[in-house]
């Protein structure tokens, strides 16, 4: 078709403009603030109105863009500055105050401020970049690559980078040349289960009926998992060449991105790149005038975990509750309005342009064989730097945690990582050396889940976090199947018992026993999954079950019911106040040596005076069980 | 339908229609497969109760027989030492959060918990787990019709029959744990516009919503 | 809870102006129901009546969609939204325990809203903030690191706020 050639004209004057407009912003000195979520929460847009200010002030001359996130949110608020003359340089936990000076110093002194900077951007003879860290050695980013480095309210920073160059070549090729390419990469669904995804591609593109339609699933909906959302907010360009890419593979001109309510700056990201795109003519009729269309409309979601499972999210989209129904048929055959439909996670569609543009051969060499690519985690909990990062397949949890998380907070011992969230489970020390692909976690009692993980301590407490999740499914559970609606409640139940110290000895054989029937006899993979969290801490760490039910005592003094507060008396400094006053209820006095004492009748548990109590002292401590209270207080001749 | 096609269910060989529910096909064939949600002429098929589990040659796990077309040459066991564990606990989880009292229940003696417990040999009163009663009121609002939401078992053919006959005033609320038939804002079945005739008390397999005495 | 004259006449006037717009195919249903959270801060039982009649379909089931999903109200917010993240990283950082210093201070349980409308309590899932555990967002504000003297602390500058903004009102007459 000579429209074909048409595209790629059109594209190349895109793309020539969206250069020279983006080389502009280079002429000045720019200043690039991560402003997603997480860095609006640590207050980056304070920062931005700082900068703003201090550039006026000082009457200098520089651009500044709000990006995405980079990745580092331990190091939050992040800001990167291009100088003539010098590299490129990330700086990290920038408050207001930071900031302005720097950009002072730099801008008109010449002074970078070494002391604040995280890392160079690119080589060079001052300062490390990140592949002189761990992190950087291990990291190799496809899908975050562009994160916190474009503007995502600008679609020209994405062409400029080569953004839509996939979608221009697909038009002009044969759409089950794309659907191979795909399957040949071997790409995977990365929405928890690992489908195939050009198996799903081309069964929905051999189903008959018609319309088709095409879904985006960002429900994101485990907690502690922000992979979609940072890429929705960071680089949403790339999601919507990736779906236009399917569209055009399956022969679809309808599709919908499904974002969870939580995620209203996504929302806004998103839209705004529709329209922007649109502007383009890379989206809706008639695209770059090939002939090809494709539309895509947002539907938010309204606060249901479930609504993640595709059937439920189809139901949720056609005014249903999100409630999910037995498979087959599966969605590529008969989805939304019963009509064939592709739902993929954000990060699958992600991946597509980069293995249109790098060949399905490029993507099977990053990773293992039957786990090509690379795996994208939100790191949170306890571990040093907390943030998003994608490693290839097959790096170990030993390597992700160690060396590109930096290892476990404040000196504290490592216990466990929890992987998958509410579906997956807790992996122990000897477990570190798996690799991180979808079968090797399953394996070991995890799952890959989404992408949540989050590293426990020695003061998690292991049927804690069991029940934390079990209360999570629970209350999430559609209540559809009698499995799922009355077995993770029992269950639940169970360890609400052990965590209070009214466990009973045979509870870990019944909650063994339940775990098994509801993964076998639940309708879908919610219930099917939600023993996981159970099982793999009964596996791991019995001993704490035991402990809980045999003695009454958290060994990680996390449970409430289980611990006391306990002032030390020979470390009390009886002239400090502190706890005192930080007590909310008015539990502590002082005794007739002014030394302060609780008063356990009255003590809420609320850990204030633990933080109130000066560091030098460290004079108020936790008891397991409640009972050593009174025994330390009698050997201890406190009155 | 399809074409008839034959297949064996517990050593025994049976024709049906290609495609047909394998649950109903062998109903037909006096081989009985406990069932609550599923309803033979329904397009919609829940596949929620969880009981009508049989196993399947070359199938890895246990499967709903409600959902399971049949086809050609399948060979299926109702009975096995996997299936019935499954079934037992589903039945117990359901028993569990039921208001077990027979005695008074307007459905004893006709009454398809009793009839599951007695295929089954399958005790009534959960043992192993406690008992988790909602604690709702029982409504007696509606002329001709009883409501103890405490019985439920959340099959939804009450549901589906007043949306055929009835004013439609039924139908799922909340989830979870919590899922109950309501009306709705929760109106007692009095003031709900129910019309009163009755169908979804001939409907309920187990006596939750039955007709007054 | 009942609505006063006022209330039901806005409700009404503000979903049929919203129903005004999409036509009654189903896939609208819940985005309609979106809206009329947005405008009224929840979803009253007439604002239902009026979307089940648009749409053609038996008023229980906006009832069953209503309540199922988390995000929808069916009584008025506090005119101060507090909502704790129980996310994974918030709890295992002891979002219960700030939970429980709000639900000490405002004698309400999560769910409920003040005698006199000032604040309501809610949890909410992860708000993507893990690094800031534990995380309070009140209003449309992330705040993180929260204590339970934060808590106090948050408190007090909601009574300042409103003393002042009280103290401004009257300003003209005073001083
Ligand atoms: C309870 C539950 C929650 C889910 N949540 C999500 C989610 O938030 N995002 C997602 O992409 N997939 C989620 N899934 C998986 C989807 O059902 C579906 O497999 C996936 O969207 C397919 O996309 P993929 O092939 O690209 O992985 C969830 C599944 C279950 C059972
Ligand atoms: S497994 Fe749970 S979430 Fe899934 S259908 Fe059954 S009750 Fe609903
Ligand atoms: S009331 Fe009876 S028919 Fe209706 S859902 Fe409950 S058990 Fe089924
Ligand atoms: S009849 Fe099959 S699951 Fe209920």
């Amino acid at each position: 078709m000579a429209s074909n050639n048409q595209a790629a004209a059109v594209y190349a004057t895109l793309k020539e403009e969206a250069e020279q407009n983006r080389g502009k912003l280079f002429e000045k000195p720019l200043i690039l603030i991560g402003a997603a979520t997480c860095g609006r929460a640590a207050g980056a847009l304070k920062l931005v109105e700082e900068i703003n200010n201090e550039l006026s002030r000082l009457q200098l001359e520089a651009n500044v863009v709000e990006v995405g996130c980079m990745g580092h949110c331990y190091a939050e608020p992040i800001m990167v500055i291009y100088n003539e003359g010098f590299p490129p340089i990330a700086y990290g936990n920038v408050n207001e105050g930071v900031g302005a000076r720097i950009v002072r110093d730099y801008l008109t002194d010449g002074d970078p401020g070494y002391e604040f900077a995280l890392v160079a951007l690119e080589p060079n003879d001052f300062f490390p970049t990140y592949s002189d860290f761990p992190r950087g050695i291990h990291e190799n980013k496809i899908v975050l690559d562009q994160c916190g480095f474009i503007d995502p309210q600008n679609i020209e920073h994405y062409i400029a980078t080569g953004g839509y160059s996939a979608l221009v070549k697909v038009l002009e090729a044969d759409p089950g040349e794309i659907i191979k390419t795909v399957k040949a990469s071997g790409l995977r669904g990365r929405g928890g289960a690992g489908f195939p995804t050009g198996l799903k591609w081309e069964t929905c593109s051999n189903a008959g009926g018609t319309p088709k339609y095409l879904i985006c699933n960002a429900d994101e909906g485990d907690p502690g998992a922000f992979m979609d959302r940072t890429i929705l907010e960071s680089t949403p360009h790339s999601l919507l060449e990736g779906m236009i890419i399917a569209g055009r593979a399956v022969g679809s001109e309808k599709g919908y991105i499904y974002i969870r309510a939580e995620y209203p700056l996504a929302v806004e990201r998103v839209n705004q790149a529709v329209q922007q795109a649109h502007e383009k003519g890379l989206l809706g009729e008639n695209i770059l005038g090939t002939g090809f269309s494709f539309n895509i409309e947002i539907f938010q979601g309204s606060g249901a975990f479930v609504c993640g499972e595709e059937t439920a999210l189809i139901a949720s989209m056609e005014g249903r509750a999100g409630i999910p129904t037995h498979k087959p048929p599966f969605p590529a055959d008969a989805g939304l309005w019963g009509k064939p439909t592709v739902i993929n996670n954000v990060k699958s569609f992600s991946y597509v342009p980069h293995i249109i543009n790098n060949g399905a051969d490029w993507f099977k060499s990053i990773g293992t064989e039957k786990n090509p690519g690379t795996a994208i985690f939100a790191l949170a909990g306890k571990i040093e730097n907390t943030g998003l990062v994608e490693v290839p397949m097959s790096t170990t949890l030993n390597e992700l945690i160690f060396e590109v998380g930096s290892g476990i907070a404040g000196g504290k011992q490592f216990k466990a990582v929890q992987i998958g969230g509410p579906s997956g489970g807790c992996l122990p020390e000897s477990a570190l050396e798996t690799p991180i692909d979808f079968d090797s976690l399953t394996e070991a009692g995890a799952m890959m889940g989404s992408g949540g993980m989050v590293v426990l301590d020695e003061d998690d407490c292991m049927v804690e976090i069991a029940r934390y999740f079990l209360d999570f499914t629970q209350k999430e559970s559609c209540g559809k199947c009698t499995f799922c609606r009355l077995g993770t409640k029992h269950m639940l139940d169970i360890l609400e018992r052990i965590t209070k110290g009214h466990g009973k000895p045979e509870d870990i054989e019944l909650l063994m026993e339940m775990a098994a029937r509801v993964k076998e006899g639940s309708l879908c993979n919610l219930g099917k999954t939600a023993p996981n969290p159970v099982l793999s801490t009964i596996k791991h760490f019995r001993d704490e079950y035991e402990a809980h039910i045999n003695e009454g005592r958290c060994p990680s003094l996390m449970c409430k019911d289980l611990i006391a507060y306990y002032i030390l008396p020979d470390k009390c400094e009886r002239s400090c106040d502190a706890c005192l006053g930080s007590c909310p209820v008015e539990a502590i006095f002082s005794n007739e040596d002014r030394i302060k004492v609780i008063d356990q009748e009255k003590c809420v548990k609320c850990d204030s005076c633990k933080v109130a109590c000066p560091p030098q002292y460290e004079a108020i401590v936790k008891l397991s069980p409640p009972s050593e209270v009174a025994a330390r207080e009698q050997g201890e001749g406190v009155k | 339908m399809g074409n008839q096609i034959t297949f064996t269910v517990d050593g025994k060989i049976i024709n049906a229609a290609e495609g047909e529910m394998l649950l109903w096909t062998a109903l037909d064939n006096d081989i009985y497969i406990p069932h609550l949600c599923g309803e033979r002429n329904e397009k919609e098929r829940p596949a929620s109760c969880r009981l009508c589990f049989v196993e399947v040659d070359g199938r890895p796990a246990p499967m709903p027989a409600c959902t399971l077309p049949v086809s050609e040459g399948l060979v299926v066991k109702t009975r096995s030492e996997r299936v019935d564990a499954l079934v037992a606990a589903g039945f117990e989880l359901l028993m569990s959060n039921h208001r077990l009292d027979c005695k008074n229940c307007p459905a004893n003696g006709n009454c398809e918990l009793q009839r599951i417990a007695k295929a089954r040999k399958l005790r009534l009163k959960p043992k192993n787990l406690p008992v988790l009663d909602k604690g709702l009121p029982v409504d007696d609002s509606a002329p001709g019709i009883l409501y103890d939401p405490n019985k439920c078992v959340l099959c939804g053919r009450c549901i589906r029959a007043c949306r055929h006959s009835g004013n439609g005033v039924l139908g799922f609320t909340r989830r979870g744990f919590e899922r109950i038939v309501a009306t709705f804002g929760d109106l007692p079945l009095g003031d709900s516009g129910c019309q009163g005739c009755g169908d979804c008390a001939e409907a309920c397999p187990i006596g939750a919503l039955a007709k007054k005495a | 809870m009942k609505l006063t004259a006022e209330e039901t006449r806005v409700a009404v006037d503000t979903t049929r102006d919203i129903l005004s717009g999409p036509n009654d195919s189903r896939g609208n249903l819940i985005p309609v129901l979106q809206q009329v959270q947005k405008k009224l801060g929840y979803v009253p039982p007439v604002a239902m009546q009026e979307v089940a009649a648009h749409f053609n379909i038996p008023a229980v089931d906006v009832y069953g969609v209503i309540t199922f999903y988390n995000q929808f109200r069916l009584t008025p917010p506090g005119k101060n939204q507090i909502k704790i993240c129980m996310g994974t990283a918030c709890h295992m950082r002891g979002a219960n325990i700030i939970q429980e210093a709000w639900e000490r201070r405002l004698k309400i349980k999560v769910g409920e809203t003040t005698e006199d409308r000032e604040f309501s309590l809610e949890r909410v899932a992860c708000v993507g903030c893990c690094t800031m555990a534990p995380v309070v967002v009140n209003n449309e504000e992330v705040n993180g690191k929260i204590t339970p003297t934060r808590v106090d602390g948050l408190l007090f500058s909601y009574e300042l706020d409103k003393k002042n903004a009280a103290a401004e009102g009257g300003e003209d007459n005073g001083q």
